[in-house]
């Protein structure tokens, strides 16, 4: 019982905190949020520390590698490769392995230096 | 700016009205009445009555998202039509209010960036409450919206001009530029052009470098190097669409001017089958394009820009007699399309533009993004609360200052008649203007609404070129917008 008071308390404490900051999203034109723009694009399949490397999800379960600590510029290529072009037929983007459409959706709202940052952040997690 | 060639200009005109028995003075005053006619609106030109205002006593909480040209002359007109409104504007840009139709006239060396720019501080009308804040994310079914900053804010009423985003970043090879407003430092965008004849009239800053890079090419070709001047228009609906033909006409004038015409190319690839929606200014326009010896291609749409080889790619479409078909009883028409390369000096690049994501993604935006409204009572198709006009609403060929200047008085007469109750009579009828740049010193004032006819405001074939059209765009447009809207809300 206790346990359930306290977890109550802790999400209620997490919504309050929750009003109170800033709203953050890519593709906005704000100033750039790497760790935000991680926890909403990324962090479901990769895990908040860049180590996650199997999610079931997705009609079948998949496996991939690790990101954290990744050399950041291969990450920010890779990324704009997955992402491709926004609209023209002959700009096809990356499908590494099959992850494509996996990749295109988190990453087509992204610009060029959100990408930037972001691989950035994920070269940095531990 | 050039006022050896204004005064050359001049005189010229003066030349030109002896022989017609016309002073300057009375041509100026002719210009003058008109710009007159223009400021009071009227369709006419020529009577220049004041105009009756009725004030409104409605009350509520009236938001308006974007304080550019449309956000911030219909605060204006709200103030001017009511007794004591509560407006609130939100708007983070400093130069909001800025002139953008000048743009054109910078990047062709005739106007300084000084000339357009506008502080949004010095355009708030008294009494309106300013939030230097940026409206993220919408909430309309419970009539709130969320600033960048965190801030919640209510109203009763709100009205969507948040203009729309130039889409650099969807052009292959460019991608590193991001999005762009039309004003602001675009530091971003100027890097990724860079400095190597890759320019776009479509921001403030970028007017400038046009100007810059056209001069530094006109040079090459001045120097007996043929030069390749390439321009584009895009796929989406863009704002004034007359600037990408207007800065091809503008580096034409002056290669002219500095005797090395003969050394360049021009040509314009347009994405679209047409050099205009309506007939009659499209032909005159394929005409002026013949005479001047400007070469065309329809139906091609950039998607990559090689700045290595300084090539442009575009994707060309065209249609091909298929088989017979023996269901339909006729042939088969098939859609082809294929990459185009086409190296270039000099490119002029009018980018695809589209709505903020902040509105596309929220339940304020249709599925293009654009925000949908009753086309003319500029109502938002499922919010009867809310209304939206300029470049972001979803209105065909609305996206010109031009449209605007008719926009924002029908959605304030419809506004004030929600609220006090009444039923929503102002309509809008598509009109807008493109004041069509052919030369340094003429003007096609293409005026035309949803006839897709041209409906000009003066008794003179609307087709040809004049000078008195140069005079208005030059001297009389800019007071008409940034006092006439702006200040008084009248024009």
């Amino acid at each position: 019982m206790k346990k359930v008071v306290l977890s109550m308390l802790v999400a209620s404490i997490g919504l309050i905190a929750s009003e109170g900051t800033v709203p953050y999203k890519a593709g906005l034109l704000l100033p750039i949020q790497a760790d935000k723009i991680y926890a909403q694009e990324c962090a479901t399949c990769h895990g908040t520390d860049g180590k996650q490397t199997s999610f079931s999800g997705f009609p079948s379960s998949i496996v991939y590698s690790k990101i954290a600590g990744m050399d950041a510029e291969t990450l920010a290529k890779t990324i704009k490769e997955y992402r491709g072009g926004v609209a023209s037929k002959d700009y096809q983007p990356l499908n590494k392995y099959g992850y494509g459409a996996a990749m295109k959706a988190p990453t087509r709202d992204l610009s060029w230096d959100e990408i930037d940052a972001v691989a950035k952040y994920i070269s940095g997690l531990k | 700016m050039d006022n050896q060639y204004i005064e050359k200009m001049l005189s010229k005109m003066d030349k030109d009205l002896s022989k017609h028995g016309m002073s300057r003075r009375d041509a100026m005053k002719m210009a003058g009445l008109s710009g007159a006619g223009l400021f009071m609106g009227t369709t006419t030109g020529i009577s220049a009555e004041e105009e009756k205002i009725v004030k409104s006593n409605a009350k509520g909480k009236i938001v308006i998202v974007g304080g550019g040209l449309a956000g911030m002359s219909t605060a204006a007109r709200l103030k001017l039509k009511m007794t004591d409104p509560d407006i609130t504007v939100i708007e983070p840009g400093e130069l909001s209010v800025s002139y953008q139709p000048g743009q054109t006239l910078v990047a062709g060396g005739i106007w300084d960036e000084d000339d357009i720019a506008y502080k949004r501080d010095d355009f708030v009308p008294d009494g309106v409450k300013l939030i230097k804040e940026r409206a993220v994310f919408f909430n309309p079914q419970e009539n709130q919206l969320t600033t960048d900053k965190g801030q919640v804010v209510t109203y009763d009423y709100l009205i969507v001009a948040m203009g729309l985003q130039l889409d650099f970043e969807r052009i292959k090879g460019l991608e590193e530029a991001g999005r762009a407003l039309s004003a602001g430092d675009n530091k971003k965008l100027l890097n990724a052009l860079g400095d190597d004849g890759i320019c776009s009239i479509y921001t403030a800053k970028g007017a400038t470098k046009t100007w810059e890079q056209m001069q530094k090419y006109i040079a090459q070709a001045k120097s007996g190097k043929k030069t390749k001047f390439v321009f584009t228009h895009p796929s989406t609906p863009i704002k004034c669409g007359g600037a990408p033909k207007k800065i091809v006409y503008l580096t034409n004038a002056r290669l002219k001017e500095a005797g090395a015409r003969d050394n360049a190319e021009l040509t314009f690839y347009p994405n679209g089958g047409a050099m205009f929606g309506v007939p009659e200014y499209h032909d005159a326009i394929v005409g002026q394009f013949k005479r001047e010896n400007i070469k065309y291609h329809y139906r091609h749409n950039l998607i990559e820009v090689d700045k290595e080889n300084k090539i442009a790619v575009f994707d060309a479409k065209w249609q091909e007699k298929g088989p017979w078909d023996p269901v339909m009883k006729d042939f088969e028409v098939i859609p082809k399309h294929e990459k185009v390369r086409v190296p270039y000096d000099f490119l002029h690049v009018a980018p695809a533009q589209i709505a903020p994501r902040e509105i596309a993604e929220s339940d304020l935006g249709s599925a293009k993004g654009w925000v949908p409204v009753n086309k003319e009572t500029l109502q938002h198709i499922r919010y009867e609360n809310v209304f939206s006009l300029g470049d972001v609403a979803q209105v065909p060929m609305g996206k010109t200052g031009g449209s605007v200047r008719k926009q924002y008085k029908v959605l304030v007469d419809n506004l004030i008649a929600l609220m006090d109750g009444k039923k929503l009579e102002a309509k809008y009828a598509g009109y807008t203007v493109c004041p069509l740049i052919t030369d340094i010193g003429t003007v096609m004032l293409a005026e035309f609404d949803w006839t897709v006819k041209p409906t000009p405001s003066f008794p003179l074939d609307p087709t040809v070129e004049r000078w008195m059209w140069w005079l208005m765009k030059i001297y009389a447009l800019k007071p008409m917008t940034v006092y006439g809207m702006l200040v008084t809300g009248r024009a």
